[in-house]
């Protein structure tokens, strides 16, 4: 039975970090309930991952990608070998995300790369005249690089109103805040500015994703939707929260014990 | 060679509805009939050429087949990194058009200008390479990218230099398929020209101008580059000489010596841009001279 449920997939994400000695584990965790809500309801998958008819659903921001992992683990697009081998010498798996894997539909983590290929598929999608629907996940640190900016102004040019972006503003980049590093001021100010249908949340209630994305889906706006998503870094474990060592912090076996128990396991 | 361009542009978009192009901003005049028989195939991206790679390749999965259109100091060389991890990585078939290739722009100074576009590709895995020296070879060249459905970068130099060949290209005209062209061949012809681009006129203008019995070769393939049949014809040589209006680093002249370093009895002379940029500013034809590949100069060299 897929268990899509945020505990879970933080749970199977602390695996693969704790099999693969491997970074990058609140990344990942602040955007679980975006990908729990998205995989688990909101997309429509087909029947597998290549299914020509699918939903797109893009993760620009290519570090966050053990997120993904625990999803298609639910999918049954991966196995518990998969899980237990992560990072082993000839296995698939890599830190970010990669085209060569079934399911991650761009190659990212040299920032600013999906967002442009996730308009790409949406503008495609409207040549099709398929209403299919494309997803992407943006991180607030990689919004630094132009690309995100060039593709935020075509897809409103484009008036694709297919594109959901969702910014995982999670307040925090490789070196400190993103206060700090390059302040981003109002993302939702700036997403409204290039005519986006901007909505705010709180990007861990399931709840409040539910209802942006019922409330895009209904929406008779041309524009493209831009989702601005609150979230905590390293968010469901105590000691990863807004800890930015964390971000290349791998786990021992009292950090993952401790951050298994947090999560009730 | 550029309103060859056009034409197999808008042949190829009339034959192939999934065929879209794409333009930063680029090519005013160049698309007019595309424009006008086919706007919805015609893309302005705007001047945001990394993000225009981003969206072909979306495209591109979804099975349309752009053509990306630039001056090649923007596609391929600002776009490096897309072409690499959006494109080839996933083995995508696209067309890359880098225009003005070499000094063209020779009046807009150094970032107009292209002359690492070649080196700077040539390490990517699944790219192709080509470099056509006329309409002919544009036209051969254009044809194979649609046959073969790779990540292609189609360079294009200096267009109104004159034609090379006198008729359309038949793949019985190369050595082999996608090798060089013989252009000029004499019996027992001991130093062979290479060029590729604009520099295959200037190469038999000085072996006639020297009355050199040189035999010369137009290389448009770059990349594949076959170095087992391209050693057996070198090794017929005792002198090489390679012609590009391309940096001598990493462009055609380095991958011609790195099949003669093989080769005990052949040696090559590289012409192509030494390491530095363009001085001054003036005409194409007074930036040559700066860089030594005008005529005149090579007469004197070689």
């Amino acid at each position: 039975m897929s268990n899509f449920a945020p505990s879970n997939l933080r749970k199977t994400v602390l695996d693969m970090a704790y099999y693969g000695s491997t970074v990058h584990v609140p990344c990942a965790f602040s955007i679980i309930e975006m990908v729990s809500v998205l995989y688990g309801k909101t997309l429509n998958l087909g029947k597998s991952y290549d299914d020509p008819n699918r939903d797109f659903m893009v993760l620009s921001k290519g570090h966050g990608v053990m997120a993904l992992y625990a999803c298609f683990k639910e999918l049954g697009w991966l196995q518990d070998s998969d899980i237990k081998n992560y990072f082993k010498d000839g296995t698939k798996l890599k830190g970010l995300s990669d085209c060569h894997v079934p399911g991650l539909e761009a190659t990212s983590g040299s920032l600013g790369h999906g967002l442009s290929v996730a308009v790409g598929l949406a503008l495609g999608l409207k040549f099709k005249k398929s209403s299919q629907k494309v997803f992407c996940i943006v991180g607030d640190g990689e919004s630094n690089e132009g690309t995100i900016w060039e593709a935020l102004l075509f897809a409103s040019h484009w008036q694709l109103d297919n594109l959901v972006v969702i910014f995982d503003c999670n307040g925090y980049q490789a070196m400190g805040t993103t206060d700090e590093v390059m302040n981003l001021h109002s993302f939702a100010a700036k997403t409204k500015a290039f005519n986006f249908e901007t909505l705010e949340i709180n990007g861990h209630s399931e709840k409040e994703l539910s209802e942006a994305f019922e409330t895009f889906a209904k929406s008779t706006s041309k524009q493209p939707k831009a989702l601005v998503a609150n979230t905590i870094k390293g968010y469901g474990v105590s000691f990863m929260e807004k800890n930015n060592t964390w971000h290349y912090t791998r786990l021992s076996n009292e950090t993952y014990a401790q951050a298994l128990k947090e999560l009730g396991y | 060679m550029r309103e060859m361009f056009s034409h197999c542009v808008v042949n190829q978009v009339k034959a192939d509805a999934k065929t879209y192009l794409l333009s930063g901003d680029h090519g005013y005049a160049l698309f007019d009939s595309l424009r006008k028989e086919k706007p919805d195939h015609f893309i302005n991206a705007g001047v945001a050429e990394q993000n225009m790679v981003g969206v072909a390749a979306g495209l591109a999965k979804l099975g349309f087949y752009p053509i990306i259109y630039g001056l090649s100091a923007f596609v391929p060389v600002r776009v490096l990194e897309q072409i690499k991890i959006d494109f080839c990585y996933e083995e995508l078939p696209g067309l890359f058009i880098g225009d003005g290739a070499g000094l063209v722009y020779s009046h807009l100074g150094t970032s107009h200008q292209s002359t690492e576009d070649i080196s700077s590709l040539r390490a990517v895995p699944h790219i192709q390479i080509y470099s056509p020296s006329d309409k002919f070879e544009l036209e051969y060249c254009f044809n194979m990218a649609m046959q073969t459905k790779k990540t292609v970068y189609l360079r294009m130099g200096k267009a109104d230099v004159g034609t090379v060949h006198q008729k359309t290209l038949q793949t019985a005209d190369f050595a082999w398929n996608m090798g060089p062209l013989s252009v000029v061949k004499h019996s027992q012809a001991k130093t062979a020209y290479f060029a590729t681009g604009s520099m295959v006129k200037t190469a038999q203008m000085l072996a006639e101008a020297k009355g050199y019995k040189v035999d010369i070769y137009s290389v448009p393939f770059i990349k594949p580059f076959d170095n087992s049949k391209y050693a057996e014809l070198l090794g017929r040589y005792e002198h090489v000489v390679s012609f590009e209006e391309h940096s001598i680093y990493g462009g055609l002249g380095d991958c011609l010596a790195a099949v003669i370093a093989n080769l005990p009895k052949t040696s090559l002379k590289k012409i192509g841009i030494e390491d530095k940029f363009s001085n001054k500013c003036g005409t194409y034809d007074y930036l040559m001279v700066e860089h030594g590949l005008d005529l005149n100069t090579l007469i004197e060299r070689l």
